[in-house]
């Protein structure tokens, strides 16, 4: 009797599982006076927003047509421009000829990128894949050996993007682990100059910093010394993420009980080996949520170089735009660059809550 | 000698010192070189001299014939107004939408699920210049202007809003009836332990009667559509609006979840402790679950402002001259580079720092008092 009740509550007819679940659905929306109110609200402003909103970006749309008149006759959106300029929007003005380079960079970093996510794989063979990789990288994109030359300048798009994020977090990330030791430090004088450079640059925007790099840095510095354009906003970006990771990091240190030191040091083990083998492991592992939002703040962050005159995605995609053949549309293009960060950054939220949810962040 | 922690400390601490005072000298020497090499004069005697620059748009009055100090105040005025004005802005609509995340109802909660996910995940200057390329595809032109709210009309020309007219005399008055209402806020918040329900309007009585007293002439100046002009209102331009919405956007995005995560973090337990001393919801609301909220938040809110702060100066994108776009143009055309870095470095931290420090004086005030 018990079997036909429970087989009998498992399976139901077809059509009341739907209604159980319009009805589950119709109990959240109107359930109770807030809720009805709510959804009429929302839904009130949905009906009214997202349907103009299809119309223009597909239905009306012009989506392959290579003829740029179509877009001028058009209501909708033109993703032919896109389409069609798809090419200079990611490499810029990289040389035609040679655009199978920064595409191919493209893929190595978010190959590479996806390979390192997992935490298998977070071993220091890693870290010299890493390098190996950036010397490819750096070869691909600027030539010599074989390859034709191109210099920073012409450099452009997606792959300025990618190479901008990677290089200084990857540089950033050390230099933070050593600036939050120096700050725990009891050393007077290092403690007190890493405290004055952390809360200068974490007080200050990142454009300031970027303008002192790519416009004072030619008169600080002797002319021998000075790197160039790229290189200088590399240089302000790494210091801007040092200084934030510095402090994420240094919270996760914070979590460390004292009981940690102690017993490395009753093991005998000396400072930098207590750190290595010890505490680092642990508080890294801590600060996992809030190293991912740092993170997260960078990629974006690296759109800012367009304001020193770096060619990143931004200003490849404003000189695309002033294409007189086309009727420069404006917005399509932006909301594409905008749909690449959201990209990378969403993923990169969704991976950081996938860690936090298997736990590794508890130690 | 060297395996001696003191000394060898020591010896670690000079040496560092020393490599970083050399690299400083280092810096120092050739920026002069550099400087006299191109015939450049180092001082801030040009503050006073007549900037002749041009400032498109800006909160004070300000003409190109105005010294340079005024020049710079023009611009830090206008990022102090970004900054306040989207400060407000967002923590008003990141307390909705943060709370209507958390309702059960799924359409309600999935927009601002979408609101909170975009603005995250998007660069705020591809966000302002998404919203500065739309300005003339989607909104109308002056005749037609688009009327969202009652005495906003947004338009090609930008937007206009209703605009706040005081007499001469009236901005004392409103300072007195402000420490009035903030000295009756305080002494009820002592009292009480906590801002009594009646405590908001009370302190806009004594406001309003203050100025009602006084004959104050405080008025709202409402804009006029007159066929083919905006009369009265304020108007904002295209390049302000951008600024003002996008990055009202964006932070409302970051304020919702921290106001999110601070009611999540004030456990169920709270509240069936609250109602088992037989409290009503407002009260658990307002006495138990308020205070817990809100040390969990001032911390997260206070950096989020100081973002915002930082985030003005993407203003620079849509060519509005904030702050950071003022000096820029003056180090390029009176070429004081130097003493421009050193004027731009200080005021932005002094900016935070005071942010910094009205925050953590607010949240000493709130946080848990151990004996």
């Amino acid at each position: 009797m018990k079997a036909l009740s429970l087989s009998l509550q498992t399976a139901p007819m077809p059509g009341q599982i739907r209604v159980g679940a319009l009805w589950r659905y119709a109990k959240l929306l109107f359930g109770t006076p807030l809720n009805a109110a709510l959804t009429l609200l929302f839904g009130t402003m949905i009906v009214v927003t997202v349907p103009p909103m299809l119309r223009w970006l597909v239905i009306d749309g012009v989506l392959f047509d290579p003829d740029p008149n179509a877009c001028r006759v058009a209501a909708g959106a033109c993703w032919s421009f896109i389409y069609a300029k798809s090419g200079q929007l990611l490499f810029g003005i990289y040389p035609f000829d040679e655009r199978w380079r920064p595409a191919l960079v493209c893929l190595l970093i978010l190959a590479l990128l996806g390979w390192s996510v997992r935490p298998a794989s977070w071993t220091p063979r890693l870290a010299a894949l890493w390098v190996a990789a950036l010397v490819l990288i750096f070869w691909l994109m600027a030539g010599g050996f074989g390859l034709i030359e191109v210099p920073t300048s012409s450099w452009g798009g997606l792959p300025v993007t990618l190479i901008l994020t990677v290089v200084a977090i990857g540089v950033a990330f050390p230099v933070g682990i050593l600036l939050a030791l120096a700050r725990r430090s009891t050393m007077p004088a290092i403690r007190i100059g890493t405290v004055v450079l952390i809360e200068s640059v974490r007080g200050l925007p990142l454009l300031s910093i970027l303008f002192v790099a790519s416009i004072m840095m030619p008169l600080f510095l002797p002319e021998a010394l000075l790197p160039d354009k790229f290189v200088r906003a590399l240089v302000a970006l790494t210091i801007f993420a040092a200084a934030y990771l510095a402090e994420v990091i240094r919270g996760g240190l914070q979590a460390i009980p004292n009981g940690q030191y102690e017993a490395a040091a009753a093991l005998g083990l000396p400072f930098w080996r207590t750190q290595y083998l010890v505490i680092l492991p642990q508080a890294i592992r801590v600060a996992i949520p809030a190293l991912a939002n740092t993170i997260i703040v960078m990629i974006k962050n690296t759109s800012l170089v367009l304001v020193v005159g770096l060619f990143d995605l931004i200003s490849s995609g404003k000189a695309a735009l002033a294409d007189p053949d086309w009727p420069s549309p404006a917005a399509e293009t932006f909301l594409f660059i905008g749909a690449i960060f959201f990209a990378l950054s969403f993923s990169f939220a969704r991976f950081a809550d996938f860690l936090e949810r298997r736990g590794l962040t508890a130690h | 000698m060297l395996s001696d922690a003191k000394t060898r400390s020591i010896i670690i601490q000079c040496a560092l010192v020393g490599v970083a005072a050399a690299f400083a000298a280092l810096l120092v020497s050739t920026t002069f070189a550099n400087l006299r090499a191109r015939g450049i004069p180092i001082g801030f005697d040009f503050l006073t001299m007549p900037s002749r620059i041009v400032i498109s748009e800006a909160i004070l009055t300000y003409k190109s014939r105005d010294p340079y100090y005024w020049a710079i105040a023009t611009g830090l005025a206008n990022t102090v107004f970004i900054s306040a004005v989207v400060i407000v802005f967002s923590s008003v609509l990141g307390l909705v939408v943060g709370i209507t995340r958390l309702s059960s109802n799924p359409l309600a909660a999935g927009t601002c699920r979408v609101w909170v996910e975009v603005a995250r995940n998007s660069p705020p200057i591809v966000l302002l210049i998404f919203l500065y390329s739309l300005w003339w595809k989607v909104l109308p032109p002056v005749g037609e202007a688009f009327n969202p709210l009652p005495g906003v009309y947004a338009s090609m020309r930008g937007l206009v809003v209703p605009a706040i007219s005081m007499d001469v005399a009236t901005p004392g008055l409103l300072v007195i009836a402000l420490a009035l209402a903030l000295a009756a806020a305080g002494w009820a918040a002592a009292r009480r332990g906590w801002l009594p329900p009646l405590a908001a309007p009370a302190i806009l009585a004594v406001g309003v009667a203050g100025l009602w007293i006084a004959d104050a002439k405080f008025s709202v100046d409402w804009p006029i559509f007159t066929g083919s002009n905006f009369k009265g209102g304020k108007e904002l331009t295209p390049e302000l609006s951008t600024i003002l919405i996008g990055l009202t956007i964006y932070t409302t995005g970051f304020v919702a979840e921290i106001v999110r995560g601070g009611v999540l973090s004030v456990g169920r337990g709270q509240w069936d402790a609250g109602h088992s001393l037989g409290l009503p919801r407002g009260k658990i609301l307002r006495l138990i679950i308020i205070p817990q909220m809100l040390r969990v938040i001032v911390p997260p809110l206070n950096s989020q402002y100081i973002n915002v702060v930082k985030n003005s100066t993407l203003a620079i994108a849509v060519g509005y001259p904030d702050f950071l776009a003022v000096m820029n143009t003056i180090i390029s055309k009176s070429s004081h580079s130097i003493e421009g870095v050193f004027i731009i470095l200080g005021v932005y931290l002094a900016l935070n720092l005071s942010l910094s420090s009205a925050a953590n004086w607010y949240n000493r005030r709130i946080a848990i008092v151990e004996r």
